[in-house]
């Protein structure tokens, strides 16, 4: 008698191998065996006509704060994910001292777009340590969880102040090298930083003062333990790019570890530049370098309100400056003002192409209810006024709750997009899930894979699209026992149907401590997710076991 | 495996304790006088002069311990 059989599905098994038709039974949390199970088990799930591959795993998330309140990462385990890692782009949310706790949460606030209510009305501090935030969220955790520790949080902890000030002293350096030990030991399967990133002040995050040689110490610590190395480089540039790439290609031959960068974007004006970028990580891994570029899958979309700063506006000083320090009376008192205006048209000229694109998503008021759905063009028109000044006309009348979502802004030209995701030294991630919460959806790039470019597109086979978000991922992670169906292994698996997968459509919920909105996407054509051997999440039942782990684990774990 | 191996791409250094436009002119570009050299330096790494300008540096040095620093122009390509 098994706990689990999975009967009938066609096994894509992560290995890149063709699909085969075989039942998987299960017992505990292993898979125990593949092929025609005769035998009954407690519980089973008919996968007839649908592919059983593992559960996939997303190298790139800020769920950090979310699980603090939700053990489900909700809705990341509906797509059929059943690892996540959060603690990107030098910000965690541990080890972190209670004089810190606010600093931090400006970071998030400002580089992760989490809002602020979430941390006051969601957030019970009651961990320093890391080892004391591992324990916290292991209660009711749903999902695995392979957390990084950020470079930024580690600078604060030892240097306070003066993390946002100066290089470390060696002492400092020391110190430093000593609390990522403590972080590796409690369980942190690596480090990120940044070296784009601005605090809350927009003044540049901690990790960007650390010069080379802090850099190369904490590699050389996480050298020990043969953890990941993340950065966010300078992506904007390519040169920028290969300089950070040539440098982690350096610390990973140096300390024999895996390092990852991300975002790389694949736009109409960058093809040459992130060829270069490729060819260059190409010639890093043929000398026996692990850099490994993270690509999303999704195209870049954009929404926004004026009731939180957007990226979309971070490159127009006057714009962003008050929606960041604005309170929402001043800002629609500033947008209402004629002279105001004078100098805020002008600044938003470069969006001159998106004006025919933008399109108005949500009114809270009636009037303006046959707005929604169209674009900002099609409303000017209607509205006798441009554009511009029919959304700041819109945004005061809504007061700052009228919504607006720019679609395709880049990595949109499927053909290039799919070469990259293709491309044997490509890391399919870089999702984001959990953060900028009021921008876009960070949800469902799996489905997207799926649906867009395996299905309907035909550019990737869904042997190597299941390969490349779960035993590949899980060989660069260190992730032992994971990403593969094989007897032995243990058993996350997502029974999902080829052709109906997909994301849902983007919508705008009330689902956050403090009475917060955020995009999510619902998953569509996701059967049945399993972690750790229970079921986890099905479309039938909705969220149900809780078996989630910490991983790579606390080192005695791993080594026993 | 020897980095000869690697093909050609821009020039660029990681900052040293303390260096600023002028102690890296000096030491990566001795052929030009401090001023000539600086104003390279600047004119190459707009990511770095540029945030400076917009204030959103570090004070006195406009150079972060981080930033990556290129000692030449870029390569043509194509
Ligand atoms: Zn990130």
């Amino acid at each position: 008698m098994y706990d689990l059989v999975i009967r009938n599905g066609k096994v894509v098994d992560g290995t890149g191998a063709p699909a085969y038709d075989a039942d998987i039974a299960v017992k505990g949390n292993r898979i125990v065996k593949i092929g025609k199970v005769t035998e009954g088990a407690r519980e089973e799930v008919d996968a007839t006509g649908k592919v059983v591959s593992p559960g996939f795993i997303d190298p790139h998330t800020h769920f950090d704060a979310q699980l603090l309140w939700d053990g489900c990462a909700k809705p990341a385990l509906a797509h059929g994910v059943t690892t996540i890692v959060p603690g990107n782009c030098s910000l965690s949310l541990a080890p972190l001292k209670a004089k810190h706790r606010m600093k931090l949460v400006g970071m998030f606030n400002q580089i992760e777009e989490m809002p602020l209510k979430a941390f006051k009305e969601g957030v019970v501090w009651d961990w320093e340590t890391f080892s004391e935030y591992i324990t916290r969220i292991r209660k009711g955790l749903a999902i695995n969880v392979a957390p990084l520790v950020g470079h930024s949080v580690i600078r604060l902890w030892v240097m306070n102040e003066a993390a946002t000030e100066r290089t470390a002293t060696d002492a400092e350096i020391a110190e430093m090298q000593g609390v990522l030990r403590e972080c590796l030991d409690a369980g942190a399967a690596g480090l990120s930083t940044s070296y784009v990133d601005m605090d809350e002040k927009l003044l540049p995050v901690p990790s960007r003062y650390a010069d080379a040689r802090e850099v190369e110490a904490l590699a050389s610590v996480l050298g020990e333990y043969g953890r990941v190395l993340q950065i966010v480089p300078e992506f904007y540039d390519s040169d920028l790019t290969i300089a950070r790439l040539d440098q982690l290609a350096e610390l990973s031959l140096k300390y024999n570890i895996p390092t990852t960068f991300s975002p790389l974007f694949m736009n109409a004006d960058n093809v040459d530049a992130v060829n270069r970028v490729m060819a260059r990580v190409d010639e890093q891994f043929a000398r026996g370098a692990r850099v490994w570029p993270q690509v999303q899958t999704r195209p870049i979309d954009i929404s926004f309100s004026f009731s939180v700063p957007s990226l979309l506006f971070m490159r127009f000083p006057s714009w962003y400056r008050i929606m960041r320090f604005g309170t929402p009376e001043e800002i629609i008192a500033f947008f209402s003002d004629a002279d105001n205006r004078k100098k805020l048209i002008p600044e938003v000229a470069p969006l001159q192409g998106l004006w025919p694109t933008l399109v108005l998503r949500h009114v809270e008021t009636d009037a303006n209810q046959k707005y929604v759905g169209k674009t900002l063009k099609e409303i000017a028109e209607l509205r006798n006024t441009t554009p511009i000044e029919a959304m700041m006309d819109l945004s005061v009348e809504e007061g700052l709750e009228a919504h607006f979502l720019s679609a395709g802004m880049g990595h949109n030209d499927d053909a290039k997009v799919a070469g990259l995701l293709n491309h044997p030294h490509v890391h399919i991630g870089a999702s984001d899930g959990g953060a900028h919460i009021l921008s876009f959806s960070t949800y469902g790039d799996t489905g997207y894979l799926f649906s867009h470019f395996v299905r309907d597109l035909n550019l990737m086979t869904v042997e190597l699209a299941v390969k490349k978000i779960t035993s590949d991922t899980a060989a660069i992670w260190g992730i032992p026992d994971r990403g593969l169906l094989k007897e032995g292994m243990i058993a996350d698996i997502a029974v999902f149907d080829l052709s109906t997968i997909a994301r849902g459509e983007e919508k705008f919920v009330n689902d956050v401590p403090g009475d917060g909105h955020r995009y999510v996407r619902d998953s569509h054509g996701v059967d049945t997710v399993i972690v750790g051997g229970g079921i986890a999440w099905s479309e039938a039942e909705g969220y149900q076991d809780v078996r989630g782990e910490v991983l790579p684990g606390v080192r005695e774990m791993a080594a026993a | 495996m020897p980095v000869a191996q690697l093909s050609r791409v821009r020039k660029s250094i990681l900052p040293l304790i303390e260096d600023d436009w002028s102690s890296i002119a000096n030491r990566e570009l001795p052929d030009l006088s401090e001023k000539d050299g600086v104003s390279s330096l600047q004119s190459w790494n707009l990511h770095v002069y540029m945030r400076a300008a917009a204030r959103m540096g570090t004070g006195s040095n406009d150079i972060l311990p981080s930033d990556v620093i290129f000692i030449e122009p870029p390569l043509a390509h194509g």
